[in-house]
């Protein structure tokens, strides 16, 4: 009996206009998808090896290593192409210092604001967007709809149990939506190294992973669709209260769990930290003043030389000591900002669970790896190679003092000096972590999808039970 | 067809138990329904239908027909009684009982987008029958008047007409021993109406206990073994139609809606 339910929907969803038309405008989005996320990876990775040139070629003929400006450049993810997640948003350069605070800069929609006004049509955009009003769809009348056509009770003047007929409707309807649709992305897929994706076995799971993610996430769309046609008599009350849980699961949940974390977690802004770090900073100047100001009249000598030695000494004391106050100060400063922050995420990202939307972008951006975690991970592997970088400088005897280092050379005194070799600089090679860790990362998510999955199924399965089929 | 269909009943029959049911196909035992809003839609209705018996059941708008019907196929359960097919109890185990028993609706609605032939193919394997070929669906169509050129056409251009002939044949591909027409001749034309008299008579022949629900007084008279007059749920009227030749009978009906409702000491009975 479920074979023959199972059957019946997929003839009758595959042969429908509707089906026809919306599948072919689909196909035709997913295509695009690919092709401009590929096209946007190449222009990406031009613009980051055209950079990586341009950084070099700045420091070509310098001749004191003290002298350079260097930065760092974070390369395009290859699945930022089909997941654009948070890699559009965060600064991707770095001016490169041996000491102090590393700040990434020159995000593409920066750079580039017209990109930012529509963002891009991404594979996660047409599966949160499009696909699930296409599951709504085919979905809102799968029961209700049967119900009205008079097929529902000529049915059940049959011996079928009920059992079977929801579930073949189910996955019936959910085979006959979701097979087609893979044909466009498997060519899509295809498609990739083509247009010159660089996809190892790596990128290749984490693609695998963000399309069942995807299928999860059109699943949770579907069961509700046929649950909410369960639970009422009209296909058109169905559709409108779809629609209802589309905006709120799509477009309010998601924005308004952030405004709500933004509420509940207090996060100082990065002005507001610049400004306490000039205000400390200000303070430990007026002190250091204040003490050498005490130090004079205490040590006062007629010995100038002596005083000035002696002075000297002090101050570069001080200036350590200062140093080393202010270092504390912005460490705790960054910390503090840093545990609001984090904690301010996990509330956004708790409530914005409660719609499969965010589940199922956390989940992608997270396997694409353009989550939140690129930034940090970016960060941590642009701070790591700021102590390469200040060991390698230290090693061409360029010291530095203050925040802003002052390179003094090594005192060499050279008639013509030679200009710098830049190949002997340390290279900043960014390396994802493997899809594993993505994988681990974006279970509590995929799990979530699932229980959606479930959860709306074993409704429509215990409210047909009790459907009125007349 | 018929022998697919044969075969296809036999090895239905050989899997339950050998007992032969000698009793009326359908029968209605003080069948009664209350609905949750207090609602009382039927009333202790009795009434056979035996082999080969044509049982007709008049009655206006919320007389009970429907409620009957609906009982049953087990779409609702009684407050009261029972409703028995080949002696199963419906609500007791409908899936045994639907297999006994077709149906066709006032308004048959099957899927649009389906051809006819492929709405039969869907309808016949619901109701067990996985054998028929292409060609039994042709041969039933043709036999309901269905003509040739419509087989393959989708249902959403079909007439009123069109689609009731495709749920008889749906009925007919069952091969079921009981079937319930719920108000089958509504809307037909007259050729179309006089061409399901004359598959009803078959089906007689066949052996078939039918159950009809009607506003047609003539047709009713015309075809039927038995008529049930129906007012506010109560069966106030049963005769044999050969009892009621002479008779008028659109007057009868008249007589009963308006003087006898709901009167239970005024049920006639053939038995």
């Amino acid at each position: 009996m479920f074979k023959i339910i199972l059957d019946k929907e997929l003839k009758e969803i595959i042969g429908t206009t509707k089906f026809a038309i919306t599948f072919g405008v689909c196909a035709v989005l997913i295509l695009l998808a690919f092709y401009v996320g590929a096209r946007s990876y190449q222009s990406s990775m031009e613009g980051y090896n055209a950079s990586v040139t341009e950084n070099m070629r700045q420091m070509e003929g310098v001749t004191d290593w003290a002298n350079i400006d260097h930065r760092i450049i974070l390369p395009p993810q290859p699945l930022a192409a089909l997941v654009s997640g948070v890699s559009n948003d965060i600064g991707r350069t770095v001016n490169m210092d041996v000491r102090g605070e590393l700040r990434p800069e020159g995000s593409r929609f920066n750079e580039d604001p017209i990109f930012a006004v529509f963002r891009f049509l991404d594979l996660e955009f047409i599966f949160a967007i499009v696909l699930s009003l296409f599951a709504i769809l085919f979905g809102y009348d799968a029961i209700n709809g049967e119900k009205e056509r008079g097929t529902l009770a000529l049915s059940f003047a049959n011996s079928i149990p009920r059992d079977q007929y929801i579930l073949g409707k189910i996955v019936g309807s959910f085979l006959a939506l979701i097979i087609p649709l893979m044909i466009p992305i498997l060519i899509g897929c295809l498609m990739l190294p083509l247009l010159g994706v660089p996809m190892n076995a790596d990128s290749w799971l984490r693609l695998g992973m963000v399309i069942l993610t995807g299928t999860l996430y059109f699943g949770v769309f579907l069961t509700l669709s046929v649950f909410i046609s369960t639970l009422t008599q009209r296909s058109s009350t169905s559709f409108l209260i779809l629609v209802v849980a589309w905006i709120f699961a799509v477009l309010i949940i998601p924005r308004t769990s952030v405004l709500a974390a933004g509420r509940i977690v207090d996060v100082a802004s990065v002005d507001e930290i610049d400004f306490e770090k000039g205000k400390y900073s200000a303070q430990l100047f007026n002190e250091n003043m204040a003490a050498m100001q005490s130090w004079t009249q205490q040590n006062y000598q007629s010995d100038h030389r002596l005083m000035m030695e002696g002075m000297q000494a002090f101050r570069t004391e001080q200036q350590d000591l200062q140093d080393e106050n202010m270092r504390l100060f912005v460490e705790q400063l960054n910390e503090q900002r840093a545990n609001s922050s984090n904690l301010r995420t996990k509330v956004a990202f708790s409530l914005a669970r409660i719609s499969p939307t965010a589940s199922f972008s956390l989940a992608a951006s997270d396997l694409a790896f353009t989550s939140m975690e690129l930034r940090a991970s970016y960060q941590e592997a642009a701070s790591a190679y700021q102590q390469e970088f200040a060991a390698f400088m230290r090693s061409k005897n360029v010291d530095f003092g203050g925040e802003a280092y002052v390179g003094h050379g090594a005192p060499v005194v050279v008639e013509e000096p030679e200009p710098i070799d830049t190949r002997e600089l340390p290279l900043f090679a960014y390396e994802q972590p493997p899809a594993s860790e993505a994988i681990n990362d974006s279970l509590p998510d995929l799990g979530l999808l699932f229980m959606f999955n479930a959860f709306f199924f074993a409704g429509a399965f215990v409210r047909f039970n009790r459907y009125d089929v007349r | 067809m018929s022998q697919a269909a044969s075969s296809s009943s036999t090895s239905q029959s050989s899997s339950q138990a050998p007992e032969v049911y000698s009793g009326p196909r359908l029968e209605a035992v003080n069948l009664s329904k209350r609905y949750e809003d207090g609602a009382l839609a039927l009333d202790k209705v009795s009434f056979k239908v035996n082999p080969g018996e044509i049982y007709a059941m008049l009655g206006g708008n919320g007389a009970g027909k429907t409620t009957t019907i609906n009982l049953f196929l087990n779409f609702i359960e009684p407050s009261e009684g029972e409703a028995r097919i080949d002696g199963i109890v419906a609500h007791k185990d409908p899936l045994a009982a639907k297999q006994k028993l077709a149906y066709v609706s006032e308004n048959v609605m099957l899927y649009p987008n389906f051809t006819a032939i492929q709405n039969l193919d869907f309808f016949a394997k619901l109701g067990g029958k996985t054998d028929y070929s292409k060609d039994d669906y042709r041969a039933v169509l043709l036999r309901v008047g269905l003509q040739e050129a419509a087989h393959n056409k989708r249902l959403k251009g079909f007439s009123k007409g069109m689609r009731q002939k495709c749920g008889i044949a749906i009925a007919i591909l069952k091969d079921a021993p009981a079937i319930l027409l719920d108000e089958p001749t509504s809307g037909l034309d007259p050729s179309a109406g006089r061409e399901f008299i004359r598959l009803l008579t078959d089906l007689r022949s066949e052996g078939k206990a039918i159950l009809m629900s009607t506003h047609d007084i003539f047709r009713a008279k015309e075809v039927a073994d038995t008529i049930g007059i129906m007012n506010q749920g109560v069966l106030v009227m049963e005769r044999a139609a050969a009892d009621l030749k002479g008779e008028n009978l659109e007057k009868l009906y008249v007589q009963y809606m308006a003087g006898h409702a709901g009167s239970e000491q005024n049920v006639e009975t053939i038995n």
